[in-house]
């Protein structure tokens, strides 16, 4: 009897498959739906599986601010330039030497369910960002500058006393010291406004259908798949063309690039982009590489011998090659980088490029004068990689032998799981002469936002958080403490830049290279602008059609 | 026949309870914060501190095991690490038919080609078309996933280009993109059935009942019919616990390269990212899977054969 059963299952399975194989019939897949007046726009987020978080002070991963910069929008944005522009703020006036913030609201700003958005809204999403429910956010660490912020985050008070709602049009920001970049760190999602009645009457879901103040709504949220989102009727700059953005993740960006390359995406690469693939799509029309704000920089332990010598770290650093590094080893993936301040950047300086140049003589008499001539009594050091960057692996084995020529020196590779690399990164932040800590490693950085603060201050000033490797020069401070606050964009950029010389002289960091983003826009997508930071920021989306 | 199935449902008891300690004390021995593995570039040691505490990771490893344990029992999976504030559940829930829809198409497709595939190669046992086939079948079973789909892609690509019906590459939703991910995932599984049922219908060949069947002088294809092959197909039911495991492990890769929202993609991900919490959760919902699957079988096992019940 048993027999019959099993027939019964494999008969019934047969029909099944049946079924579903004649349901799919091999007719050539036509798109989903027929464009309609603006088109769909299909676009790739790569690197995922799920989209991480879309509640504005929740973004972190690039895949989420990307699209919260599609939903919701806050007071300032960059334009498609990166200068400041205004968003729901239609102006802004600043007081008392940078410290106080007076904005504007548009009249008649709407959130994308008609309702009005008033200088309430804009106190409401700020309290809500830096209350400890958004512990995990990211509001603490772009804008705990707010007077009272850090009250609210730790639970003493409800309310930030810094942020003041004078009358439904004007919101007033104090600051407890004067800031040029405030204005850059509000265009960080973490600021964004949302809707209080929608957060209230739905608070845990209601990201499934959110919408705020952007060009786009959520139109569904399929988890672990896709979003998709439609255009906001009420966007302050007129409603966007494109009927529909579809947006699949992607965690694999080969498989990506295949959908691409098979008609059923418009935009890939934002994300993440199958870099072996490159030579296969570099001469198609639709392959666009830009630049972007993302360094990837050796980094020294200065508080522990040997690299506590500024000597050794000269040597180091003029003893590299980069040309043959980038161009050879790298293929010209990436752009070689020799400054602080990234070209494209606010404050960047050419000549600066000159003071870390390879020069061998130079490089053998600072060892020597070091006390090491001929790379003699060298102690044994390991240079530390992670094992995400199957690039590392490359450099790090190219730049070994480039000491041991030029230095005669003796490298050994020490390569960690990323993790464990992180810890001792940390290891070495927190206890710079621990046996844990690192003696020299690479790392990256980037650009939160494009201001040379956080290139420069951000990463060097003595004590500041990704100081990792403790450089400290009390000149450099100096100038980099009055440059954040100096409000005169003119006097501000050549402060900067003489720190930044102060810094690439002492080789604060040796910058290596800085990343293309590679990408594949179809022909069909018109009024799309590519900037330094990939997509994003996009000046106008109500200009971007899909064509046939 | 009970007390077999309460013994087995006491030892899946056993390898599930091993499976959380397992899984909870390697994410806990791992190298690498998890907090700060999320906090990214953006360290704050205060917020380090909380976030510590609100993970429950400032506990003793054995504190965390118990409470884990307990959340278990209740049906909580805790909290996602990548995710803010999503629940473990919410993350799996929807990759869960997912998965399920998937496997269980390509463990039919796997077995309707693989059962015949094996009683064909076995009634022409040693002749070429029997080492052809299973020639066949080993590559078949051999070749990874990995390499399988980039060459499932050229020929895809090859038909896109030249104006040919193709199917979609990678996604899920629509009928037709469940096609090639399930061809993929039931490539190995039919290798291996057609094996099994080769070997099975060979020994049972061999058998003492079959000679006299064919001695008193029964028509060869009643012997195979009535005989071997109903026989030969008790052996593949014990073969369904491994060869599920065997579709899990294969989805991982399966999921990964086609984009498809089910377990396996989630699961590559969070071990990517540390996400512990959702790891384990996976982890445990593929054990508990592979542990019932083979339950199931032994239970079937002891129905259609009295051999084993007596035992």
């Amino acid at each position: 009897m048993s027999y019959k059963k099993n027939w019964n299952l494999v008969i019934s399975a047969f029909v099944i498959v049946g079924i579903l194989l004649a349901g799919c019939a091999p007719t050539k897949s036509a798109p989903t739906a027929a464009p309609a007046a603006g088109g769909t726009l299909r676009w790739s987020l790569e690197g995922i599986n799920e989209l991480p978080a879309l509640d504005p002070p929740l973004a972190g991963a690039s895949q989420s601010v990307g699209v919260i910069s599609l939903v919701f929008e806050g007071l300032v944005r960059l334009d498609s330039d990166l200068n400041i522009a205004p968003a729901g703020a239609e102006s802004w006036d600043v007081k008392d030497g940078g410290k106080t913030f007076i904005f504007h609201i548009r009249k008649d700003l709407k959130f994308a369910d008609g309702s009005p958005v008033t200088a309430e809204d804009f106190a409401y999403s700020l309290n809500r960002a830096f209350s400890p429910d958004f512990a995990n956010g990211n509001a603490g660490y772009y804008l705990s500058n707010i007077i009272g912020s850090t009250d609210v985050t730790e639970g003493k008070a409800a309310t930030v006393s810094g942020v003041k709602v004078i009358d439904p049009q004007t919101l007033e920001i104090d600051l407890q010291v004067p800031s040029v970049y405030f204005l850059y760190q509000l265009t960080f999602p973490a600021s964004f406004v949302v809707s209080k009645k929608a957060i209230e009457a739905n608070p845990t879901n209601w990201t499934d259908t959110a919408f705020g103040t952007g060009p786009f709504m959520v139109k569904e949220w399929k988890h672990n798949q896709s979003i998709t989102l439609i255009p906001n009727p009420n966007y302050w700059l007129g409603k966007p063309q494109v009927s529909e953005i579809e947006m699949p993740f992607i965690q694999d960006p080969a498989t990506a690039l295949k959908l691409y390359q098979t008609g059923e995406l418009d935009i890939m690469g934002t994300y993440n982009f199958p870099t072996d693939q490159l030579p296969s799509v570099s001469a198609s029309p639709d392959f666009k590489q830009v630049n972007q704000f993302f360094v990837t920089y050796i980094g020294f332990n200065n508080a522990r011998p040997p690299f506590d010598n500024v000597k050794v770290r000269q040597a180091f650093a003029k003893a590299v090659d980069k040309a043959t590094l980038i161009n050879k080893v790298l293929e010209g993936a990436v752009v070689q980088a020799d400054t602080l301040i990234p070209p494209g950047m606010p404050g960047f300086n050419e000549s600066a490029a000159k003071i870390q140049e390879l020069s061998l003589a130079e490089a053998k008499s600072l060892l020597a004068e070091a006390g090491y001539p001929d790379g003699k009594d060298f102690p044994k050091v390991s240079f530390t990689i992670n094992n995400q960057d199957p690039n590392y692996a490359k450099i790090a084995a190219t730049l070994q032998q480039m000491w041991k020529e030029n230095l005669g020196v003796d490298v050994e590779i020490n390569t960690e799981e990323l993790s464990k690399f992180n810890d001792d990164l940390t290891a070495t932040a927190n206890n710079p002469t621990d046996a844990a800590a690192l003696s020299f490693y690479i790392s990256v950085w980037g650009a939160d936002y494009p201001d040379p603060q956080n290139f420069v201050s951000q990463q060097l000033r003595t004590d500041v958080g990704n100081n990792n490797g403790h450089y400290s020069n009390a000149e450099f401070d100096k100038l980099v403490d009055q440059a954040d606050v100096e409000p005169d964009q003119t006097k501000r950029l050549p402060m900067y830049q003489q720190a930044e010389q102060i810094a690439l002289t002492e080789i604060g960091w040796l910058p290596l290279y800085y990343g293309k983003a590679n990408l594949l826009i179809s022909s069909k997508v018109q009024g799309i602008v590519v900037t330094p930071q990939g997509l994003f920021p996009q000046g106008d989306w109500t200009k971007v059609t899909v064509g046939k | 026949m009970w007390r077999t199935i309460l013994r087995r449902a006491l030892s899946l008891i056993f390898v599930l309870f091993s499976v959380t300690f397992l899984t909870f004390i390697v994410s806990y021995l791992a190298p690498g914060d998890p907090v700060r593995n999320m906090m990214g570039g953006r360290q704050d040691p205060v917020r380090y501190v909380f976030l510590r505490h609100l993970y429950g990771l400032d506990q003793p490893w054995f504190q965390q095991y118990a409470t884990f344990v307990l959340h278990l029992f209740q049906g909580n999976l805790g909290y996602s690490f990548k995710y803010p504030e999503r629940p473990v559940w919410d993350l799996i829930a929807t990759g869960v038919p997912v998965s399920l829809k998937l496997g269980l198409l390509a463990l039919t497709l796997s077995l309707l080609i693989g059962v015949p595939v094996g009683i064909f190669a076995a009634v022409h046992q040693s002749t070429w078309k029997d080492t052809s086939i299973m020639g066949a079948m080993l590559a078949l079973y051999s070749i990874p996933s990995f390499v399988m789909i980039p060459i499932v892609w050229v020929i895809d690509l090859a038909l896109y280009k030249a104006g040919l019906p193709y199917l979609p590459v990678a996604g899920w939703g629509t009928p037709l993109h469940v096609i090639l991910p399930v061809l993929v995932l039931a490539a190995a599984n039919v290798g291996f059935i057609a094996r099994i049922m080769r070997n099975s219908m060979l020994e049972v060949m061999r058998q003492d009942f079959i000679r006299t069947a064919r001695a008193k002088g029964l028509p060869e294809r009643l012997v195979l019919r009535r005989h071997v092959f109903r026989n030969a197909l008790l052996p593949l039911l014990t073969v369904l616990g491994p060869a599920t495991a065997f579709l899990i492990t294969g989805a991982f890769v399966v999921e990964n390269l086609f984009a498809i929202p089910g377990i396996g993609y989630l699961s590559i991900q969070a071990i990517g990212q540390r996400d512990y919490p959702v790891i384990q959760a996976t982890t445990i919902l593929l054990a508990l899977s592979v542990v019932l699957m083979n339950m199931i079988t032994d239970f079937g096992y002891t129905l259609a054969d009295p051999r084993v019940r007596i035992e």
